[in-house]
């Protein structure tokens, strides 16, 4: 867990100063007024900000919820989660350079070897495949549809990737 | 008095372009309003129906100036929280320390070279050694430079100075109160000043619960009008014991804080302390006669000049002391050199102590000077600090085993 300290700036407001992992520092000030600012410091040089982002009180919102994963918006289908308390279905993008692109489910023997299933494919451009089956090709850009528990859909996402 | 009211509307007029000066150039209103003040008054022609001498209408301004005076020191009471003061006290009360020492001395300088009685040399010392915490916040806000290390010690610093306002203005109310007494005498209305400050204070304490009570069946109506009749009384009352009315609101202020109600009514004073303060500012300035300013000039640059040295040592070193670099100890310094609100108000108080005249150009000049060249010395904090750190490398000798020298006396302070 990255260190987090929080401070008093009278006549302004509070400070929260976040050290992550990565050596950035990322501070957070909450104004009186509601304003939120953000700056980043980057790790050559701790006092001088490389860039400051300044947020009312609605927009600092939407912004926790989204740094939070709260929000979510099935525009655009990236990796989401349902979770029936311990199912989870998931929707994995294949990205370029993933070592399944071009192989058969059958070849990647995802059921035996993970113990997932994929529930459908949604291609490229838009064509949804249904309950798959083994001669289904993977392809760059489709999307997953992978339906197991959080392990098994976490070894999927990793066979997809590595091909193992 | 047929003309008062068209007069004050001209006056309030003034202070609005004096204002928007101002807001174009980015600056306080302070010393715009101040310098429309010090423009017109006696010696001010009139054209018609507008009378730019503000005779008829001299008095009633200078009585709302006053006003102004007492919800300005309000509102520093409502902010001044005991608890956050004592939340920070470690780094609060080293910087503010170092920050006195060096200041003080310095400040009680140019009045002692003056040859200014002591009265007088306390208050000019007064003027000079408080930063004026709007404007330094402001700046700090506005440039974006609320996440930088060294704000926490700046934001610091204002809370000690406001802290030290409180005990001087008491203090120095007491000794202008007492007049030119024996020094008997004027121990024991110093003795008396500081008995109905902590004797009010702790009266205030014990009436917090029946204050939260009794303030919370109030509407917004009753509340402001209560407020005012609170705030008028212990003022005028504080005046009765030579306390100052400045002193007297500052502790309505202080027991208000203590209240649940503090934020609501911060809230409700916010534009009477905005407009009473401006035409404050602007009726301090008309009290001044310009030709006056010629003789004060002299005096109030040079302590200007020990200002910005002492500002900026005293940064340096608290800065240090804290670990900072010395870029960042060197904006310690040139962000708390702004001066405004206070000053003026202290200043101020010596008028209605009857003190030496020349206090008020003095007090003019230094703050028209500082409310200006403030702000723009903290805009340009790193060109300054890269140019004070070549002079700095070369005074140290030159080339490299100057600059090593330099960096190891740093390093010895830091």
């Amino acid at each position: 867990m990255a260190s987090i300290c929080e401070c008093d700036l009278p006549g302004i407001g509070r400070k929260f100063q976040i050290q992550t992992r990565t050596g950035d520092k990322l501070v957070v000030v909450i104004h009186d007024d509601g304003r939120r600012e953000m700056y980043h410091f980057s790790s050559g040089d701790p006092e001088q900000a490389v860039s400051v982002v300044t947020l009312d009180d609605e927009e600092a919102r939407a912004v926790a919820g989204i740094l939070g994963g709260l929000t979510y918006r099935p525009r655009a289908l990236e990796d989401v989660e349902i979770t029936f308390d311990q199912m989870v279905v998931e929707w994995y993008r294949v990205g370029p350079g993933a070592a399944a692109v071009g192989k058969t489910i059958g070849e990647l023997d995802v059921r035996q070897s993970t113990g997932a299933t994929v529930i459908a494919i949604i291609e490229p451009d838009r064509t949804k495949k249904l309950n798959p089956g083994p001669e289904q090709v993977v392809r760059e850009g489709s999307t997953l549809l992978v339906m197991g528990d959080r392990k098994q859909v976490e070894a999927v996402k990793k066979l997809v990737l590595a091909g193992r | 008095m047929e003309n008062v009211v068209l007069e004050l509307g001209l006056a309030v007029s003034l202070i609005t372009l004096a204002g928007l000066l101002g807001a174009r150039l980015r600056l306080s209103i302070v010393p715009f309003a101040i310098l429309a003040g010090l423009a017109v008054g006696p010696h001010a022609p009139r054209f018609g129906v507008f009378d730019f001498r503000f005779i008829q209408s001299g008095s009633i301004i200078e009585v709302m100036g006053r006003l102004g005076v007492l919800f300005l020191l309000l509102f520093l009471g409502l902010e001044f929280s005991m608890v956050r003061l004592l939340r920070a006290r470690r780094s609060i009360l080293a910087s503010g320390l170092v920050y006195t020492l060096i200041n003080l001395p310095l400040g009680l300088l140019v009045p002692w070279w003056m040859r200014w009685p002591l009265r007088e040399t306390l208050t000019a010392a007064g003027v000079t050694i408080v930063s004026s915490s709007a404007i330094v916040t402001k700046m700090v806000v506005d440039l974006r430079r609320t996440a930088n290390p060294e704000t926490e010690i700046i934001l610091g610093l204002m809370l000690f100075q406001d802290l030290f306002i409180v005990l001087y203005l008491a203090l120095v109310s007491g000794l202008i109160g007492a007049g030119q007494a024996s020094p008997l005498k004027t121990l024991s209305h110093v003795g008396v000043a500081l008995a109905f400050v902590l004797g009010f204070l702790t009266l205030g304490r014990r009436l917090a619960f029946r204050l939260n009570h009794g303030l919370a069946v109030l509407s917004e109506e009753l509340l402001l009008v209560g407020l005012f009749a609170g705030l008028t009384l212990v003022a005028g009352l504080a005046e009765r014991v030579h306390v100052s009315s400045a002193v007297g609101a500052l502790l309505v202020g202080l027991v208000l804080a203590e209240t649940e109600h503090a934020r609501r009514i911060a809230q409700m004073v916010v534009p009477f302390r905005d407009f009473f303060g401006a035409l404050f500012f602007f009726s301090f300035g008309l009290g001044i006669d310009p030709l006056a300013l010629g003789g004060a000039t002299g005096p109030a640059l040079a302590a200007v000049v020990l200002t910005v040295i002492g500002n900026l040592a005293a940064g340096m070193l608290a800065g240090r002391m804290a670990r900072l670099s010395p870029r960042a100890s060197a904006n310690i310094g040139l962000t708390i050199l702004s001066r405004g609100e206070f000053s003026i108000i202290v200043a101020g108080l010596a008028k209605t102590g009857g003190l030496l005249p020349v206090l008020q150009p003095f007090a003019a000049v230094y703050v028209l000077v500082l409310a200006v060249l403030g702000p723009v010395l903290t805009k340009g904090s790193t060109q300054i600090y890269a140019f004070l750190s070549r002079v700095t490398g070369r005074l140290a000798g030159t080339g490299a085993r100057g600059r090593a020298a330099a960096r190891f006396a740093f390093r010895r302070r830091g």
